[in-house]
């Protein structure tokens, strides 16, 4: 194959959109499976010393709801379920309100909202994106359900509009420049190029389509790469950590220990 | 900001084996860290010194095990005084640190202690 073949624009358009899919999608999952396993093996079983209320140990239940106390069965989320004012039937239930008031989403709803449509959207959005269900009955014979075009287009805006707002934070709010690195921008491009220059390709903003598309592709796939290796590995440690290691904060019974 | 650094009386060497007991467990949060700020309401004394960001969480993390980690253990002794001003002086370890993608931030700062008293960096409060 001669040099002047693999500089063309043709080579190149070709292979973003072929092998390096390929590529792409193999370092994803081979290095999210890694990590996970890795976080897997750092885990250990925790020998926690349930807590039983007896005779001169009184627990007040409705205060401990994070503590490691014999409940019963109680699937993910329930580590103490809900209900709905102070006149409480059962003192293992939590005050919603309270418990609301408390929270991250009521310190900061904020950002509590941006971030959700953020990272909801960012994960989901592409999956249900017309072209790529396109691309995959294309390739595969197979696809998810399709969002209508106005909508993953109005979506796409809401995603670069939340990213806007990360970037107003970090540049702008003390207490976010004050940690933010270049990384931080980096990182934020990169999980916001998939989405700009789709939308600036399917709006057919400039004139040259093929270059923008070829762009919206490499981003994609190099923001998959980058996930199980760099600062978006806060997806992947999210969920380990928070669904596994014992702590207040932990979503359902995690019981293990690092 | 690239001053010299003057290593006496800082034992690196005992400072990476501290640094290696946990060396993996403090790296993946480091590295999981978003700076995203959202810990920083959970700090009673971030809230109490009028919403001052060196009293976030993550900024002491950040510049206390964050920079042993970055260094390799290579500090001198300003950089550990500076790190005793964030992890005893703006840090009681309560606890009630929140992050929202889990990371142990008391486990970080208690580290940073440690490492900080293994080189007699640490508040002598009968003697100041």
């Amino acid at each position: 194959m001669a040099l002047s073949h693999i500089f063309s624009w043709t080579f190149v358009y070709d292979f973003i959109r072929g092998p390096m899919v390929w590529i792409a999608f193999i370092i994803f999952f081979c290095g999210v499976v890694f990590q996970v396993l890795r976080f897997m093996s750092l885990l250990k079983e925790q020998p926690i010393k349930k807590l039983t209320p007896g005779p001169g140990h009184f627990i007040y239940t409705r205060t401990a709801s994070h503590l490691p106390m014999d409940r019963g069965k109680t699937g993910w989320f329930k580590k103490g379920w809900f209900t709905k004012g102070p006149d409480k039937k059962d003192p293992n239930k939590k005050d919603w309100r309270v418990w609301l008031t408390l929270s991250i989403a009521g310190v900061n709803p904020f950002m509590t909202v941006v971030t959700t449509i953020f990272h909801v959207l960012l994960i989901g959005l592409p999956v249900f994106v017309l072209g790529h269900n396109i691309l995959l009955d294309n390739a595969f014979g197979v696809s998810m359900v399709s969002l209508p075009e106005n909508v993953s287009d109005f979506l796409t805006g809401v995603v670069i509009f939340c990213a806007l707002i990360f970037l107003f934070r970090r540049l702008f709010l003390d207490r976010v420049k004050i940690i933010t690195s270049c990384a931080d921008y980096l990182f934020l491009s990169l999980a916001a190029a998939p989405f700009v220059t789709g939308y600036l390709a399917y709006h057919q903003v400039f004139s040259n389509y093929k270059l923008l598309i070829s762009l919206h592709i490499l981003s994609g796939e190099l923001m998959l790469m980058a996930v199980p290796f760099t600062k978006f590995m806060h997806m992947i440690y999210m969920i380990m950590v928070r669904f596994n290691v014992a702590g207040e904060y932990s979503f359902g019974n995690a019981s293990k220990n690092w | 900001m690239f001053r010299k650094k003057n290593t006496a009386g800082v034992n690196s060497n005992e400072i990476r084996a501290i640094l290696n007991e946990k060396k993996t467990k403090m790296k993946l949060s480091l590295k999981a860290c978003a700076h995203c700020s959202l810990c920083a309401e959970s700090c009673f004394l971030f809230m109490g010194h009028n919403k001052d960001p060196k009293y976030m969480p993550s900024y002491k993390f950040l510049h206390s095990v964050g920079v042993l980690y970055k260094k390799k253990g290579n500090v001198d002794k300003q950089d550990l005084g500076e790190m005793r001003d964030l992890v005893w002086e703006r840090c009681v370890l309560c606890t009630r640190c929140y992050c929202p993608i889990g990371i142990d931030i008391p486990d970080m700062l208690a580290l940073a202690r440690r490492v900080c008293r293994s080189q007699g960096v640490y508040p002598q409060y009968d003697r100041e």
